[in-house]
């Protein structure tokens, strides 16, 4: 599991340039599933026939992009200006190291030194607007032969174990939920599912109406990265969740009402098999839950999430017991539901 | 048709806020059917023109540009004036002293209020009235006003469109008449084309609200490629290349990002080189307050792009464009209707 | 259905939203009139349907109310929490509230927050409880409570929690009562999770597919002394007929309609333009490739806070003006 992430993450994704990411998981996934296709917003859909015939198949849902930036002009010296594609907290921007488009140009968030700061200036962080990002270009010219207009921006960082079972990395949102998905496709399922690897979650859960409108699942299970602020300047509930007590099971959040039945059969199936687990302490954020909710007729939702500190940064930080707790808490879940749909419409 | 000043004139000069675009409709519905095989108001209110194309199952390209504008809605009467709130997204800095047109039959003239100098103090001078203060002045009586205008009443800046300079004009409404008058324009050359394919010119409805008439429109006509043509903001001194991505006569605008399917914008490029047009570029790195956010997620999911006019001094009554950019939309157009257009759609 | 007895009902079933099981067995069981068809989709929305050849009438109240969520249990045995649909801090503070369970609590602010600024991270649930263990016996992480008040009459008015939308579910069902002779296909829709977002009406409105829409829901008034005129509406006007709200803005044929029906019928009726708020209208407008939409709206004051008052007869001229265009002929759909 954690060498997938730790390919999986190396990867770049960001939302709506999913090309590479998606490529690198149909090869895994498709010897394992029965039908897998992409369809117009980038999504890769796999259906994976299970011992059980389903009129609508359990849909499993984790998205394949991670948050960015995109070039937006490259001015008249030679630097590239940007924009943050998905939420990116500005304050973990400057000094960072990323690569630019196809050809993964390397290139420093560049700032003005420390030492030509004034006492007042450093309490501010600047605007996106006014940032840029060094190619080390001579020139505006050689700058445009090396990046365009529009190409992908995407964090540079690598995968670090460390600590008592950590690991840090860009893209453990949502490259866990990825990996997790890819290993119970492999698995012998006890009903038919349709396993969605979404585009474009971080833009506003823009993949996921799509493949919900041609799916019509009942009830759709997403596997996430959810924030975790359990450092110690943080007290009490604004902590969220914390990385290392279990996957978070979703109640509520900023774009959905998880369906109380469905996190009821998670709770007891997480307590019956000793598996640890939590829920957020305080409401904020959204998933792919609050598009596949409402569309067309209606979706019961249920959500497993890896809590990732510092997530939406290029040094994001999960458990690695989390993620295995994932994965077996999500493969309860299918075998309870192929056993119990438990439909809510009469 | 081709004189472009006239045809958006008689565009702009039509009342017609988000939710009361029905006269605007109406007027687009005359002004396609001539070039189109079928053309008419459909369920939600859009202007719906249909032009047939060779091949039965080709496929089915739906350009969309709204019809609806930013206005103004009557909530009530105070001493005979008019108590009001915005529709769409309205600068407060436009409003004092302001000329409006109330939309009742026939129409009433009114003026926005403002304070003269002499009752503000120093502070208050060099702030923006905030909108709750103001009112619309239709000089009658208190009783007159309620009997003539119901709450609900919408009204719109006054209508005025003019030249400036050779290549530049000015009037309220560019935002998005100009772009649908693009398409017309459009359509006017592709009279003997014998495309393929289907093309549709969707003048949509509630796009400064909720993108109502996008949604609605593009799940009736259940398309496989969109097309949101929308106006983008051109430098002015106060608005340089941090703000704006654009100029005025640089061309039309192609659109970067999440919301463009890279297949769709890429076959948009490749039109203009081929015809030597001149093309701008424009990022949008998240939602582009465009018809296209709720094109593309409709149904199943469709490859979506959206083409630009530049345009300065957007959302007030003095909304400026680019004849030639304008001119250059339309060629544009025509060169990626004319397109084949088989493997964008294909998986 | 007596007005009070039926709201103090509705009031003492729990239905915050996500969770309306409660108030919609007690909808279910007490709607009158003729029922062909009951339905509960996916998310728990009641579709009621009386059969007509024809055109398909949608109408919806929303059943679900405001409420609070537990997030987090201090050590002190308080609870922090966070909010389902709109909360305010400043009109929840000391407001007492109960768990489905039964207990109760009431709303205490940090006491060195500052009470200039007041939000809800300021606040706590204090349940009586001495410690983390107590708490944890009586309620658990993610239980949520609902205003615990109540409903009286004033004058020719109610104060009451939850007129929105209690108020209006009880203006449907008496709508229901009235509704004779119908060509029309109805479906009486009783929504979820409208609070925290419009949710419930999305995918109730795309299975049925109507050929429109009316939408009964409370109003915000504008008659409050100081009212900043966020609503047009006043207490005792008559049926609020929407031209305009935050979600939608109703076609001018349905408004004409509407206040034509209201005119032959002699109902008292007003025009409502509200600035702050949206209804299930939004998502119904938009449905498929669009819903003629309406809504007959009761104005409401102090909407959102746990007594919120309204006028017994505009509950009235809304039940008689939804019953009249059910009873209307309606042109098919284009």
């Amino acid at each position: 599991m954690i060498e997938l992430i730790k390919e999986l993450c190396a990867v770049p994704g960001v939302s709506s340039f999913e090309d590479e990411i998606r490529a690198r998981i149909e090869r895994e996934i498709r010897p394992h599933a029965s039908d897998v296709r992409t369809d117009a917003v980038g999504n890769l859909i796999a259906f994976k026939r299970g011992a059980k015939r389903a009129d609508h198949p359990l849909m499993i849902t984790a998205h394949m992009d991670e948050v960015g930036f995109i070039v937006k002009k490259i001015d008249d010296k030679g630097f590239v200006r940007f924009a943050p594609v998905g939420g990116i907290d500005r304050r973990t921007v400057i000094g960072k190291k990323v690569l630019i488009g196809k050809h993964r140009i390397p290139g420093a968030i560049g700032l003005r030194a420390y030492h030509l700061v004034s006492a007042k200036e450093e309490k501010i962080v600047p605007d996106i607007a006014d940032m840029y990002i060094d190619i080390g270009a001579a020139d505006q010219k050689q700058a445009q032969s090396l990046v365009s207009i529009g190409d992908e921006i995407v964090f540079d960082s690598d995968f670090v174990e460390f600590g008592d079972g950590m690991i840090k990395a860009k893209a453990l949102d949502d490259r866990i939920g990825c990996a997790a998905m890819i290993h119970l496709i492999q698995k012998e399922l006890p009903i038919d599912c349709a396993f969605v690897f979404t585009a474009q979650e971080e833009t506003g859960a823009r993949g996921a109406f799509g493949a919900t409108f041609s799916i019509r699942p009942r009830i759709a299970l997403v596997l996430e990265g959810t924030t975790a602020a359990d450092v110690p300047s943080v007290k009490g509930h604004r902590r969220v969740t914390c990385a290392g007590e279990g996957p978070v099971l979703g109640v509520m959040d900023r774009g959905a009402i998880y369906d109380r039945d469905l996190f009821e059969r998670l709770r007891h199936l997480a307590d019956n098999r000793g598996i640890p687990w939590q829920t957020k302490r305080f409401i904020a954020g959204g998933t792919d839950a609050q598009a596949i909710q409402t569309t067309a007729g209606g979706v019961q939702v249920a959500a497993i999430s890896v809590p990732v500190r510092y997530i939406h940064t290029s040094s994001s930080v999960a458990s690695i017991r989390d993620c295995h707790h994932m994965v077996e808490l999500a493969e309860a879940f299918i075998h309870s539901v192929a056993e119990d749909p438990g439909a809510k419409s009469e | 048709m081709s004189n472009l000043p006239t045809l958006l004139t008689s565009l702009s000069s039509i009342p017609g806020p988000s939710g009361f675009e029905h006269d605007v409709a109406r007027r687009a519905v005359e002004l396609m059917r001539p070039l189109t095989d079928e053309a008419c108001v459909d369920g939600f209110g859009n202007a719906c023109g249909i032009l047939r194309g060779t091949q039965p199952g080709a496929l089915r390209i739906v350009i969309a540009a709204h019809l609806d504008e930013i206005g103004f809605i009557a909530t009530g009467v105070e001493q005979g004036f008019l108590r009001f709130s915005t529709i769409g997204s309205v600068d407060p800095r436009m409003l004092p002293g302001r000329e409006v047109t109330v939309m009742t039959d026939p129409p009433i003239p009114g003026v926005i209020t403002c304070l003269p100098p002499h009752v503000l103090s120093e502070e208050e001078m060099d702030l923006a009235f905030p909108r709750e203060d103001l009112f619309i002045d239709v000089g009658f009586s208190h009783e007159e006003t309620v009997t003539r205008i119901p709450v609900g009443t919408p009204a719109v800046y006054r209508a005025g469109c003019f030249p400036l300079g050779e290549d530049l004009f000015c009037g309220k409404a560019m935002d998005d008449r100009a772009c649908f008058c693009a398409g017309l324009l459009a359509l006017e050359m592709l009279q003997n084309a014998a495309l393929p394919h289907d093309v549709v010119l969707l003048g949509t409805t509630r796009e400064e609200t909720n993108f109502g008439g996008a949604k609605t429109g593009t799940f009736a006509l259940d398309p496989d490629v969109c097309l949101a043509l929308d106006v983008t903001h051109a430098e002015t001194p106060d608005g340089g290349p941090k703000n704006t991505d654009c100029v005025l006569g640089g061309g039309p605008a192609v659109g970067y990002g999440p919301n463009m399917t890279p297949r769709i914008r890429d076959a948009l490029i490749a039109a203009a080189n081929a015809e030597n047009i001149d093309i701008q570029r424009e990022v949008m790195p998240g939602k582009s307050y465009t018809d296209a956010w709720e094109m593309q997620v409709s149904r199943e999911g469709i490859p979506t792009a959206i083409l630009s006019l530049p345009t300065r001094y957007m959302h007030t009554p003095m909304e400026t464009i680019s004849l030639s950019d304008l001119r250059a939309m339309a060629d544009l157009l025509v060169a990626f209707l004319k397109q084949p257009h088989g493997e964008e759609v294909a998986e | 259905m007596e007005l009070l007895k039926t709201l103090q009902e509705l009031n003492a079933c729990f239905g915050p939203s996500g969770e309306e099981k409660e108030i919609r067995e007690c909808i279910r069981r007490i709607a009158p009139g003729r029922i062909d068809e009951v339905r509960v989709d996916a998310l728990g929305n009641l579709i009621l349907r009386r059969k007509g050849s024809g055109p398909k009438v949608l109408f919806a109240a929303h059943m679900d109310s405001i409420g609070l969520i537990v997030t987090h249990i201090e050590k002190e045995g308080f609870l922090r929490f966070g909010n389902i649909g709109g909360l305010v801090a400043e009109n929840i503070l000391h407001a007492t509230v109960r768990f489905k369970n039964g207990v109760r609590g009431t709303i205490v602010p940090d006491q060195s927050a500052d009470r200039t600024k007041l939000s809800l991270n300021d606040l706590y649930v204090d349940i009586g409880a001495e410690s983390e263990q107590q708490a944890s016996s009586l309620i658990r992480i993610g239980d949520t409570a609902v205003y615990d008040a109540p409903a009286n009459l004033a004058g020719g008015r109610i104060i009451s929690p939850y007129l929105d939308n209690r108020i209006s579910c009880i203006a449907l069902l008496w709508a229901m009562e009235q509704i004779g002779e119908s060509a029309n296909d109805l479906y009486f829709v009783f929504t979820v999770q409208e609070e925290p977002g419009l949710r419930g009406a999305k995918p109730a409105a795309f299975e049925i597919d109507p050929d429109y829409g009316i939408v009964c829901d409370v109003t915000p008034a504008g008659d409050q002394p100081g009212s900043k005129h966020y609503g047009s509406s006043s207490l005792g006007g008559g049926a609020a007929i929407k031209v305009m709200d935050t979600s939608v803005i109703c076609h001018p044929d349905m408004v004409d309609r509407l206040r034509a029906l209201a005119e032959a019928g002699s109902i008292p009726y007003q025009n409502d333009v509200i600035v702050r708020g949206g209804t299930d209208a939004g998502p119904i407008h938009t449905t498929r490739g669009g819903v003629q939409t309406g809504g007959i709206s009761v104005p409401c004051r102090y909407i959102h806070t746990p007594q919120e008052m309204a006028d017994a007869e505009d509950v009235t001229h809304c039940a008689s003006l939804m019953a009249a265009f059910a009873m209307s002929r309606l042109p098919a759909r284009s």
